[in-house]
């Protein structure tokens, strides 16, 4: 009986098929979105909790207070990063001083960010991180105006590649390009221009200044402890309010709780489109409803009850919720791949965009929900009518 | 024809009062009839006496205002929604002026449908709206549309389905109000083959020569039985 049903709704849908497709057209919209939405801030989700397995659970980084651009950060000196170098638990203290500033090559001009870091033991500093070069070398000690590049600065950045051997006029200061750095995968790491710290210094005209310092402890079982001892640290010579202590896990947590709020906001307003898409599924049945009173009032008058008729209309708005949910499923799940090829293209390669069954069939029952609900106010009033009035309506 | 002397439908009183806004409209005034099991009864009467109003709560589609409605010795006025459908989907079977079948089937699912509220197998379905479309001599047309079909072979098909779950009783309102006077002959000669097959028929009709055809015919005006010409007639 109620394939019967089934079959009778999808009849009476094929029948008015321009609005059948339309009411779809409402639900598709809100479905894609969703699904769409949360497939790539799942895949963002997950490749930020990639990069910080990456990073390495033995590193600790702390800098001046206050959010924002990190060029736009001070406070921290050089004589923090001594102070935490006389700490025993730690293996490397990195301090990093990063400035905006005009970088010039060959004609091409603009302007873009530089990271000033200790050239000394670089590849052991970062020897746990899994960086690798694809040409040339690390900075060397006691250099001053050489540079190591990333994989952008190097292919994109400019209009001409830069190659090793070739040189950078930063602040009109001439640099040799000394190395150029493997793809990292996301677009800061990729568009790195690293320069010894005090040549760094000196371009910023800022003698003393950190902007932040990466340390690597040597066990890591012991985060959080190093963590709190770095803090009583720096709490000695400066201000407590002055300076953030962050653990990886600390980082990507607060970038998991960011993330959330954001995909909540977007989700919502996807929500707010599929519940635009249900009240389309409800006016095209209350339309239908009046349409086809005369008919309600025939089957009634050869034995269908309230519940009957009220089944056949939620069908056909089910049936409405089942079409457009799995088209805005399908849909969404292309956007989403679109993204990842389009994040992929913009040099987040790191964003694996994961197609997730569970969230497809998820999208799809919750669309049926959608149609069901939007369809059983109309379907009601539809079962209630008299069966005498409904035969009297022309 | 020799009938039982058990009633299968009767009116005892029934009044039908229709308030629209201040309006009431009396459409029965204390209407009392009593129809035999297999007899064919032609309702005759004014336009506005009330008879499709009459025919309509012997058919369970309303209930009256006041007075007893007894099918089959049960009153009907004391019913709820659902039994009423169950009564309407297999003790009657209507026959409207304007056929009402439903659009979007065709001929051989319309006359299915009524069996599909009574969750009879589609096999038992199929067997059976076959056969009763070959029976109004529509075996060539079940695949048809309403819209496909020529006014009589609408209402023959409406014939077939008032008689898809075999109930005992047809109700005919007008059935041949939309046909010409041929067509409506041929409508009128399938409903008479009802009859020898041992349906009730309660036929209302304006055409003398049709209502003729009926073993009784009772004249309704004002919403009451005419008692005069019942005894002439
Ligand atoms: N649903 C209704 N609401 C108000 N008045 C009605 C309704 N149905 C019928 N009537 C009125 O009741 C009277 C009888 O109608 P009806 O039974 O259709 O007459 P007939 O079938 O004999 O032409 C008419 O005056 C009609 O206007
Ligand atoms: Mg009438």
């Amino acid at each position: 009986m109620l394939l019967d049903y089934l079959r009778f709704a999808l009849k009476n849908l094929r029948n008015r098929q321009l609005r059948s497709w339309l009411t779809v057209l409402g639900i598709v919209i809100g479905i894609a979105s969703i699904v769409a939405l949360i497939t790539v801030s799942q895949g963002l989700e997950n490749s930020i909790e990639e990069q910080f397995e990456k990073i390495g659970s033995n590193r600790i980084f702390i800098s001046a207070a206050g959010g924002g651009d990190p060029t736009a950060r001070s406070g921290l000196t050089q004589k923090d990063v001594d102070k935490l170098e006389k700490l025993p638990d730690l293996e490397w203290v990195t301090p990093y001083l990063i400035a905006a500033v005009p970088v010039k090559f060959g004609r091409e001009s603009l302007n873009a960010r530089i990271s000033g870091v200790p050239s000394d033991d670089m590849d052991r500093r970062w020897g746990d991180l899994d960086l690798s070069l694809k040409e040339g070398r690390f900075l060397a000690e006691g250099e001053k105006s050489s540079t190591l590049i990333g994989i952008r600065v190097s292919d994109d950045m400019f209009e001409k590649d830069v190659r090793v051997n070739t040189n950078l006029k930063i602040n009109d200061k001439k640099f040799k390009v000394i190395g150029i750095m493997d793809e990292i995968g996301n677009s800061d790491d990729d568009n790195m221009i690293l320069v010894p710290i005090e040549t760094a210094r000196e371009l910023a005209g800022t003698p003393d200044a950190v902007t932040m310092i990466e340390v690597v402890i040597k066990n890591p079982a012991e985060m959080d402890r190093v963590a709190q001892k770095i803090q009583r640290t720096l709490e000695k010579v400066r201000d407590e309010e002055s300076f953030e202590v962050q653990t990886p896990e600390q980082i990507l947590n607060q970038l998991g709780s960011i993330l959330d709020i954001i995909q909540v906001v977007l989700v919502g307003i996807a929500a707010i489109s599929l519940l635009v898409g249900g009240l389309g599924i409800m006016n095209s049945m209350y339309t239908n409803v009046l349409e086809r009173t005369n008919e309600i009032g025939v089957m009634k008058s050869i034995g269908a009850t309230n519940l009957d008729i009220m089944l056949m209309f939620v069908f056909e708005s089910g049936v409405i919720g089942l079409v457009g949910g799995t088209i805005g499923a399908a849909l969404g799940t292309l956007i989403s791949k679109g993204v990842g090829v389009a994040a992929a293209a913009g040099g987040f390669s790191i964003l694996k965009v994961k197609v997730s069954f569970g969230i497809i069939i998820l999208g799809i029952l919750f669309s049926i929900i959608v149609g069901i609900l939007s369809g059983a106010m109309p379907a009601r009033q539809a079962s209630k009518l008299k069966p005498i009035d409904a035969l009297r309506y022309d | 024809m020799k009938k039982t002397q058990k009633s299968i439908i009767k009116l005892e009183n029934v009044w039908k009062i229709y308030e629209m806004g201040d309006v009431k409209v009396e459409a029965l005034r204390g209407l009392s009839l009593d129809v035999k099991k297999h007899e064919f009864v032609a309702i005759k009467g004014p336009s506005g006496s009330g008879k499709s109003t009459a025919v309509n709560m012997v058919g369970c589609l309303d209930i009256p205002s006041t007075g007893k409605i007894l099918l089959d010795g049960e009153d009907i006025s004391l019913m709820g929604e659902s039994d009423l459908a169950q009564i309407r989907g297999r003790k009657i079977g209507f026959v409207f002026q304007k056929f009402n079948l439903i659009p979007t089937l065709t001929a051989m699912e319309n006359v299915m449908l009524p069996m599909v509220f009574q969750g009879t197998t589609a096999e038992d379905r199929q067997k059976r709206a076959k056969e009763l479309l070959t029976m109004v001599e529509l075996g060539d047309r079940i695949d048809h549309r309403p819209s496909e079909l020529s006014g009589g072979q609408q209402q023959r098909v409406a014939i077939a389905r008032s008689l898809a779950n075999d109930p005992e009783v047809i109700l005919a309102d007008e059935p041949t109000g939309n046909l010409d006077s041929k067509t409506g002959k041929m409508v009128m000669f399938f409903l008479k083959k009802l009859h020898k097959t041992g349906k009730t028929i309660i036929m209302v009709t304006h055409d003398d020569k049709l209502a003729k055809h009926a073993d009784r015919i009772e004249h309704l005006i004002d919403g009451k039985i005419e008692q005069k010409r019942k005894k002439r007639g």
